[in-house]
């Protein structure tokens, strides 16, 4: 196979990438000074070498403990649960949230064979139960039947420790995604946060 | 190309680039069947409720035989199905329904899966608490029969002796690999040597039949019991669709994933008969 193909064929692997669009970008790369390929091909090589999951959080950090993990003006009585650390990004842009996150890393998704052990619900258990003083747990899980059903099982999941768990409110469109919400919307939902109990 | 209009559940979604999914629908008119949504993630898109899972709608598809991919081109919501989110138990039921039609059913029109899905989901959002689980098995088989894998109860399924439900002890032999019941002459002598048969106590026989019986009575499975039909089930779906295929959200139900885990199953996969009355649901 030519280098030519190697790259048409690697990139049209990526989500929303098709054949076409793969080998224009592939041209493309070709018709560009040779250092603006090589300065692609190190970045996608240091991101898979450097990136990893925070110890504490799970979010994919350059440094363990993340930054925001590490950093002492944050409040860690409050942590935010998201699925993924793309949604970590969406409510540090809205820049309300003070508390620190815990990232799942997916949801449980029965369809998809996601159960409750892929959620790294050891370490969010673990710094709800070691004293280091949680007060409350905010679930922002997408507003998705999947993101629902999540909340629902670590609402559960969470009851025997006795914190205040909490779902950030609907202000985000049903079936919406929190990585694509504006950070107005994120910053309401937060605001409206609501207790989670066996009543709702 | 024709343009049709049909209800129809969505049973998965897949992200296909930032604006567009694709839906795999059961549709009452077309059976299952795999469609494009364009735009579907755009803010105020034309698709309710960005086609969330168990969903139910008007869909209308622009559909070609030959095509293995429809367009999507409207889905008027006509019920959401939330409820199912507010209970993992609910939740596990449905998308186990889910998986057994994306995997079972044919790309023709089945009205009797698609009526038979879309009351088994509504009767899980209904469930009182204590019941999901039967609620669920009774979805489950009675989706099985109208995909046309109903199990014999009432006869021997090798040859067509009658096989009635015991009113009190005693136990009936049900072989999974041949689809139901088999009478005192074709069971294989007890202790069940093979795995080809499996003695189901006459309560549990009892309680199978109520289960595929829309118009019984629900049985009340106390969970031990309910564990053992879900395994019986599970393990029915197993042989018919093949070991290799892989069934999680079947897997997930079976297994009560969520929850903390059971006193030890007894050995046999069937419960021991139970000491409560018998119920009247036999009939
Ligand atoms: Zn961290
Ligand atoms: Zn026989």
């Amino acid at each position: 196979m030519s280098a030519i193909e190697d790259l048409v064929t690697e990139l049209s692997q990526l989500p929303g990438i098709g054949r076409k669009t793969a080998q224009r970008l592939t041209f493309y790369l070709l018709k560009q000074p040779v250092e603006t390929a090589r300065r692609l091909a190190d970045a996608i090589r240091a991101v898979r070498d450097r990136v990893k999951a925070c110890g504490v959080c799970g979010m994919l950090t350059d440094d363990d403990p993340c930054v925001i993990c590490s950093d002492p003006r944050r409040d860690p009585s409050v942590v935010c649960v998201v699925e993924e650390s793309a949604d970590v990004g969406a409510i540090e842009r809205a820049g309300r949230f003070r508390g620190r996150y815990h990232v799942l890393g997916g949801r449980l998704s029965p369809l998809e064979g996601v159960g409750p052990e892929a959620l790294h619900l050891e370490h969010l258990l673990g710094r709800v139960g070691d004293g280091s003083g949680v007060r409350e747990v905010i679930i922002a899980t997408n507003p998705s039947m999947e993101g629902e059903v999540t909340a629902t099982y670590l609402q559960q999941v969470l009851r025997p420790s006795g914190v205040r768990v909490t779902r950030i409110a609907r202000g985000l469109p049903v079936g919406g995604d929190l990585e694509y919400a504006d950070g107005v919307t994120i910053a309401q939902a937060l605001l409206a946060r609501r207790d989670m109990s066996e009543a709702d | 190309m024709a343009l049709v209009t049909t209800s129809a559940v969505v049973l998965r979604t897949y992200p296909y680039s930032e604006t567009s999914k694709i839906v795999r629908l059961a549709t009452r008119d077309l059976g299952v069947q795999s469609a494009i949504a364009k735009g579907v993630l755009r803010p105020r898109s034309r698709f309710a409720a960005g086609l969330e899972l168990l969903s139910e709608g008007m869909a209308q598809l622009y559909h070609r035989e030959t095509r293995e991919l429809q367009t999507l081109a409207a889905f008027d919501l006509l019920v959401l199905r939330r409820e199912l989110a507010q209970d993992v138990g609910r939740f596990a039921g449905a998308t186990a329904q889910a998986e057994l039609m994306l995997k079972m059913a044919p790309e023709a029109p089945l009205p009797g899966a698609y009526d038979a899905l879309t009351t088994g989901l509504d009767a899980l959002r209904a469930a009182v608490p204590d019941a999901v689980d039967a609620v669920a098995l009774r979805g489950l088989w009675l989706l099985l029969g109208a995909l046309g894998f109903a199990p014999a109860l009432g006869s021997c399924v090798r040859d067509g002796t009658p096989v009635p439900t015991l009113p009190g002890g005693g136990q009936v032999a049900f072989s999974t690999a041949e689809g139901g019941v088999l009478c005192a002459r074709c069971a294989p002598p007890p202790p069940p040597t093979s795995n080809q048969a499996t003695r189901l106590p006459a309560q549990a026989h009892r309680d199978l039949v109520a289960l595929n019986d829309p118009d019984a009575p629900l049985p009340a499975l106390a969970p031990p019991h309910a564990a053992a039909h879900r395994r019986l089930l599970a393990r029915f779906v197993r042989h018919h669709f093949g070991e290799a295929s892989t069934l999680p959200a079947l897997d997930f139900w079976e297994r009560h994933a969520w929850s903390p885990p059971l006193p030890p199953p007894s050995a046999i996969p069937a419960p021991a008969p139970a000491p409560a009355p018998a119920p009247s649901a036999a009939s």
